[in-house]
Formats: C-alpha cells, sequence, structure tokens
C-alpha cells in the first residue's frame, strides 16, 4: 500500500491505530505521506503519523519545508479501552466483552462511533445519486441507534445491535438470533454478517462474549464457559487430532476430545470440532462432496484429504518443503545453495528502497530488531506513560565486548547506525548476550535494536526502521525488518 | 488474628518483564523516575536500579555469560522489601511510624513519619528511601490496604509466571522446598531458598529461591540487626560513666580540703 501510496497512486488515507511513519523503511514511508491529498489519524495521542509534516527528522532537519507539504491532516482523538464497552478477540480467537469503566475526556470519541457516523455521512451522500455503483450505499442498512438517550446525543452507536448484526437473525423476525451457523440458510431468511462469529450471542439476553465462569482448579480447563471462542465455542481447533485413528485418547495426560463407543459420538472436554456421529469407522464416499467425502479418521476437516501435510505440493508461493534462504540482505553467501535469496520473496522496487549487495563491506553487520516488554509496538500506547518509559527510557544498540572492542566503542556512547536506507543513533548497551559468529570461516558481528522510539512522545529516539527496508515473505507478505546489514561506528 | 502472610519469589521462573513494578506503581499510585524522563542506566535492561521511596519492586538483571558464552544464563529477580521478623527499621524508628500488622508484615504509616531517615539506615537489604513527594520514607507495605480488603498485593497479582506468590508463611515454604527438591532432582543443584527460616533476621516474611550466592543477587549473606551494637554499646557507657566519675573524684579531691579561703 505504502509503496502504490509512494508511486502516488494512493490520494487520501484513514490511519486507525497505526503509526506508520516509524514503519518499515520509514523515511518512504513518510515521503509516500506527503503525497497523499488528505490523511485522518485517530488514535490516542498526537504521535509520529500525526505530526510527520511538522516534526519528522527531514522537517526539523530542513532536508523538507513543512509548507510544502500539501497533505490535509485530520486528528481525532479516540477514547481508550476501558473507556467504552465492546468485546477483545484476541489470536486464540477468543472474544471477551468489557464494560465501560470510565468516560472518556473531552472530545475523545470510541471507534464504533467513528465507523458508524462516517457510514450514516456516506449513506447520506449518496442518497440522490442515480448510478448503477452506488446502489450498494443506497441500500446499507445502518440502523444501530443507542438505547440511551445520552449516548444517542453523543452520536454512539448500539454495540448489542452491532454484535446482533454479526451473530446473524430471521430476516422476517429480527428478535429472533441465529443460534449457530449451522442454522444460516442461502434463501434470504437469515441474515448474518459473519459466519464465524454466529452463536456468540444467540438470544438478545445471552451475551456469551461476556460470560466470566472459569473451570475450578485441577481441571483440564477448556473454560468453556469463560467468553466465547468462534467458531461454535471451539477451544482447540481439528480437536479431533488429539485422539488416535480408532477415536482413543494418544495420551491419557492430553486427552481432550475422543469417540464414545456406547454412545456413538463424538466427546470431550472441548466441543468437538467434527461432526457430532461421524464414527472413526466411517469410510470415505467416493464421489461425495464435504465431510462425507472424507474418512473417520481424518481430524483436519478444512483441508481437501483432511489431513495435516509436510509436504506441500500447492496452497503456497513456496515450497513444497521448507528450506533456507538468506535474507535478502546478507554479508554471506548462502551456504546451502547457489540460490542466494527467495526466488519469490516480495521485494517493492523503488529507488528509496535500496538493497545492500552480499558481503557488501559498507555494511558488515548483520542486524536483528524487536520488541521490549515495557513498549508496545510503536509506542503510542508506551511512550506516553511514564510508568512504562521509566523501564525503558531510551532507544538502544545491544552489542558484544567483541565489536565494542573493535570500534572503541563504550557502554552508554553515542553510536551511530547506518544501512542503505537510511542512518540514525543510539546509546550502546555492551553485553555478552550478544555474540559474534564464525561462518565460512569469517568472523560476523550481529547487533541488536528495539524499534519502539519516535520523535513524538514522553520518551524519544530515533526510528529504527528508517533503516529496515520494504520486503516480504512471498505468502502473506510479512515484513523482513528482523534481519539486514548494517555498519555501526562511534557517534 | 490473621496467620504470617508474605512473599516467595522463585527467581527461575522470573522472566524480566517487570509487570510486577508497574502494578506496584499503579495500585499505590509512585511517581516516575523524572516524570518518566529517566536515563539508561546501562546495566542490562535495568533501568530502575534499586528499590527506593517510589519504587518498591525492582527487577534484577544479572547476565553471567563467560567469554566463550558457554553455560552463559541471564538471573532474574524481583526485589522487594523482606518484611523482616526482626526488623530493623521498626527498631529504630523514633515516632512508633513503623508498625508490625496483623499479617506479619511490617508498614510505614506515612502520616505519623517525621523524615528522621533512621529506617533507611537501619535496613541491611537497602529497601527504604524518601519519597520526595510525600517527604516521608516509604517501601512496599505488602498492599496493607488491599489485604484488609481480601485481596492480594498487586504485583503477585500481575506475575504472569508465578514468580512471585503470595499466601501464608507455611504454606510458602512449604511450597518452597517442594520445588527446590523439584530443582535439585531436575539437575539445578545449585537452587537454595534465601530467608525461608529463622537464620536470617529471625525469617524473611519475603523469601527467595535462588540459584548463586545471595551477593550475587545484591543480599547480604549474613544481615545485622542495629541492636547487635546495644549490649556493648550499654557496657561500654556503664564503663565511660564510672571512667567519668573516677577522673572527677581524681580531679577534685583537693577541692575543700586546702587553706581556706580569705
Amino acid at each position: 500500500m505504502f509503496a502504490a501510496m509512494h508511486a502516488g497512486r494512493v490520494k487520501g488515507m484513514l490511519c486507525i491505530g497505526q503509526n506508520p511513519a516509524t514503519s518499515l523503511n520509514a523515511k518512504l514511508e513518510r515521503e509516500a505521506l506527503r503525497k497523499l491529498d488528505w490523511l485522518v489519524v485517530k488514535d490516542n495521542w498526537i504521535h509520529e503519523t500525526a505530526n510527520f509534516w511538522k516534526s519528522a527528522p527531514e522537517v526539523t532537519k530542513g532536508e523538507v519545508k513543512a509548507q510544502d507539504i500539501k497533505t490535509e491532516v485530520f486528528f481525532f482523538p479516540v477514547s481508550q479501552v476501558a473507556e467504552d464497552e465492546g468485546t477483545y478477540t484476541n489470536t486464540q480467537r477468543l472474544l471477551q466483552f468489557h464494560f465501560k469503566a470510565a468516560e472518556a475526556p473531552g472530545d475523545c470519541r470510541s471507534d464504533t462511533w467513528f465507523v458508524y457516523q462516517l457510514g450514516k455521512r456516506l449513506k447520506k451522500l449518496y442518497a440522490d445519486s442515480t448510478l448503477p455503483r452506488d446502489e450498494g450505499w443506497k441500500n446499507l442498512v445502518f440502523d444501530y441507534e443507542h438505547e440511551g438517550e445520552n449516548e444517542r446525543k453523543k452520536g454512539d452507536p448500539s454495540n448489542p445491535k452491532i454484535l446482533k448484526e454479526i451473530n446473524g437473525f430471521a430476516t422476517d423476525d429480527p428478535g429472533r438470533h441465529m443460534p449457530g451457523f449451522a442454522a444460516l440458510k442461502d434463501d434470504g431468511s437469515t441474515t448474518c454478517a459473519s459466519w464465524i462469529y454466529c452463536g456468540v450471542y444467540p438470544a438478545p439476553d445471552k451475551n456469551l462474549a461476556a460470560r466470566r465462569t472459569a473451570d475450578p482448579p485441577g481441571t483440564p480447563g477448556a473454560q468453556l464457559g469463560w467468553g466465547w471462542a468462534w467458531p461454535s465455542n471451539r477451544r482447540v481447533m481439528y480437536n479431533r487430532a488429539s485422539a488416535d485413528p480408532d477415536g482413543k485418547p494418544w495420551s491419557e495426560r492430553k486427552k481432550w476430545v475422543w469417540w464414545d463407543e456406547e454412545q456413538k459420538k463424538w466427546t470431550g472436554y472441548d466441543v468437538p470440532d467434527y461432526p457430532a456421529t461421524k464414527a472413526p469407522t466411517d469410510k470415505a464416499k467416493p464421489g461425495a462432496a464435504g465431510m462425507d467425502a472424507l474418512p473417520g479418521t481424518a481430524p483436519f476437516i478444512m483441508r481437501p484429504d483432511g489431513l495435516g501435510w509436510l509436504f506441500v505440493p500447492s496452497g503456497l508461493v513456496d515450497g513444497p518443503l521448507p528450506t533456507h534462504y538468506e535474507p535478502a540482505e546478507s554479508p554471506v553467501k548462502n551456504p546451502l545453495y547457489e540460490q542466494q535469496t527467495s526466488p519469490v520473496m516480495k521485494y517493492w522496487k523503488d529507488d528509496a528502497n535500496p538493497l545492500a549487495e552480499v558481503g557488501d563491506p559498507k555494511f558488515p553487520y548483520v542486524m536483528t530488531t524487536y520488541r521490549l516488554t515495557e513498549h508496545y509496538l510503536a509506542g503510542a500506547m508506551s511512550r506516553w506513560n511514564p510508568w512504562l518509559t521509566e523501564l525503558q527510557p531510551e532507544l538502544f544498540i545491544e552489542l558484544s565486548p567483541e565489536l565494542a572492542g573493535e570500534k572503541k566503542i563504550a557502554n552508554l556512547d553515542w553510536v551511530t547506525i547506518s544501512s542503505p536506507r537510511g542512518k540514525i543513533r543510539a546509546k550502546a548497551l555492551v553485553t555478552r548476550r550478544l555474540r559474534p559468529f564464525t561462518i565460512d570461516g569469517k568472523v560476523v558481528h550481529q547487533v541488536g535494536m528495539p524499534w519502539h522510539w519516535g520523535y513524538e512522545g514522553l520518551s524519544r529516539g530515533d526510528i529504527v526502521n528508517e533503516l529496515t527496508a520494504l520486503v516480504g515473505d512471498p505468502n502473506v507478505s510479512i515484513h523482513e525488518g528482523k534481519t539486514f546489514v548494517c555498519n555501526v561506528e562511534k557517534a | 488474628m490473621p496467620e504470617p502472610m508474605g512473599f516467595y519469589t522463585d527467581t527461575t521462573v522470573c522472566i524480566g518483564c517487570k509487570a510486577c513494578e508497574v502494578a506496584c506503581k499503579e495500585w499505590n499510585q509512585l511517581p516516575s523516575t523524572n516524570g518518566g524522563l529517566n536515563t539508561l542506566s546501562g546495566n542490562s535492561y535495568d533501568n530502575t536500579r534499586r528499590l527506593d521511596g517510589i519504587h518498591w519492586r525492582h527487577v534484577k538483571f544479572i547476565e553471567q555469560f563467560p567469554e566463550d558464552r558457554r553455560d552463559g544464563r541471564w538471573l532474574l529477580m524481583s526485589d522487594v522489601c523482606k518484611h523482616c521478623v526482626q526488623a530493623g527499621c521498626l527498631e529504630v524508628c523514633p515516632t512508633g511510624a513503623i508498625i508490625r500488622t496483623e499479617f506479619d508484615t511490617v508498614v510505614i504509616q506515612s502520616d505519623a513519619c517525621n523524615g528522621c531517615r533512621d529506617c533507611i539506615a537501619a535496613c541491611p537489604f537497602g529497601v527504604i528511601e524518601m519519597n520526595p513527594v510525600a517527604g516521608t520514607a516509604q517501601k512496599c507495605t505488602l498492599c496493607y490496604d488491599r489485604l484488609q480488603g481480601g485481596l492480594e498485593p498487586a504485583c503477585s497479582k500481575a506475575c504472569p509466571t508465578q514468580s512471585i506468590q503470595f499466601g501464608t508463611i507455611n504454606q510458602l515454604r512449604d511450597r518452597a522446598q517442594k520445588r527446590v527438591a523439584q530443582l535439585h532432582q531436575s539437575g539445578e543443584t545449585r537452587a537454595y531458598l534465601y530467608g525461608a527460616d529463622e537464620k536470617i533476621l529471625g525469617g524473611l516474611n519475603s523469601f527467595y529461591l535462588l540459584v548463586d550466592k545471595p551477593e550475587v543477587y545484591g543480599l547480604p549473606s549474613d544481615p545485622k540487626m542495629p541492636t547487635r551494637n546495644l549490649k556493648p554499646g550499654a557496657w561500654f557507657s556503664v564503663l565511660g560513666g564510672m571512667l567519668v566519675g573516677l577522673l572527677g573524684v581524681i580531679s577534685f579531691r583537693n577541692r575543700g580540703s586546702g587553706e581556706p579561703r580569705p
């Protein structure tokens, strides 16, 4: 997206809970932000992205003049989590409802307020359009009026109404919520915004995400009465795999879901992720569709053959087996193959996104970047908090005593770090936790930096992502900011 | 009367996340170093540096990596007031601001503290310091207010690995001994308990499982009470008094016996 923005193909951006001015190849990202017509930032603080036109290094150094930046920036102050009711969904697929604990100060509004108000305004804007492409907007149902008068005045939507829309209900009887995705029909008689969440709100007085019944200590602990997990409140996916092909637990200690021979059904601590009565002895029916095409021994029901794959001939851009390639930048040749890097890695070609050659003597060291427990991502939720900034107050670079000795760098000295993309400063933290490697007979030094800092906030420091490149993995574009080459000099 | 309560800190499972420090500050509403504008200490990940009037929990980071990096380890330990059974601070406090609570913990009552700092010098662990905002000496209260409300202290509640455990001293000692046995069995023979019996100041109501000498963690191996000097000090006082008396007798022995004044 930022590569397209940098090329001038994106005109506007809604930046909600993100801080791209400190993201990968940060200088390129800010250059891209300068090409926008408008930028809406919605966050707790006026962070680096909101102030990229005013306090970015290129502006304070005079390389770019603030008056030459045409981007119009709008800042929306946003409420914190405890100032709003709603659900958290974590990567374990668990939805947990939280209540509002305090009023947000001043004009701070929630994310739902923002999206609701934006939707209502856009709908109004397209109301008189006769263009076929605007039919979607004209037919959009967006009635989430809050039940409370005060909230309605403030423009807040009703969260239960939104949750109901996500859960699903009977089209001709909106008071009847859908109990689970098996009840959904493709004939228009039911409506559901997202099938995976269907069942979280099965009745108007039953918000299962708000449940708080923990399992007693010493029990297997599926915690089925705590919150709600999608889909169908299953806590472990593909849990039929916890039983052997005959349906018996692989291990007594780790038993989770098993086949009950007497009752002829799957049972266990968790909600079985399997058709309840499909026996382990079931044979696959040739030419059948869906679960009928799988034998009762195949637990991975979302896979075409119901099996887990080590050899993956399809579905991945790379594969079929894992192998080793060097990162996009490396001080050494790939010791395993002639092919240096993944032939299908994503690299966004741009003059502002250069890569160093293999073994470039100007950038001899391996850099890795990481996070600290005291800070969160680009810092908008931590670098403004004095209880956290006192624990990790300044940006640092960790290096081994061996490299520090070579470079005559003492602990806490200021150090300049450079890569083909940029140059930053940080304080040295000399530690034996880092060690030199010997690769192919050559000593290679590694250095490490946490990347939470930026030019706004209570605790400020240079942006480590000035050094990183826009390189992504071939399948899901996860960036390669964890490894690249750099140089280190005493400042 | 409740049973004696305290902390058992198993340093082998501490991950150095400092959640205890933050939870402590949040519950007790303690200010930050220089309003949060602290400086990097250069000593591993420890920027708190020490226990003092505004840091009642302090996670220590001890890097033990030999030059060849073999068997390197990063010792982590969340330090706190030991709530000693024989508490030096309590002994020296001239105003009675420091009390022993019904939970056998040691608490400084800020409203009765006159800021004399005697307790700071009396603590063998360097736990107490002045809180610059309050102007009084302060330290961990073992969340006395939470205990009175039937809650566990903020730090142990926040600890994600159960490195900090709260409970009755008897229950904690039992659990800690089992853990030492488990560690010995699995090959970590250096594990031992510090302060879990009466040897150190009559017992520490916040005791530790360590895997190196106490000094490595900045703990004294044989801390002493300020009153240890009381007896010899008293004898010296008696002796001094007698000496002064004797000198007086000698000095003035001629007075009154000389020639009568004119």
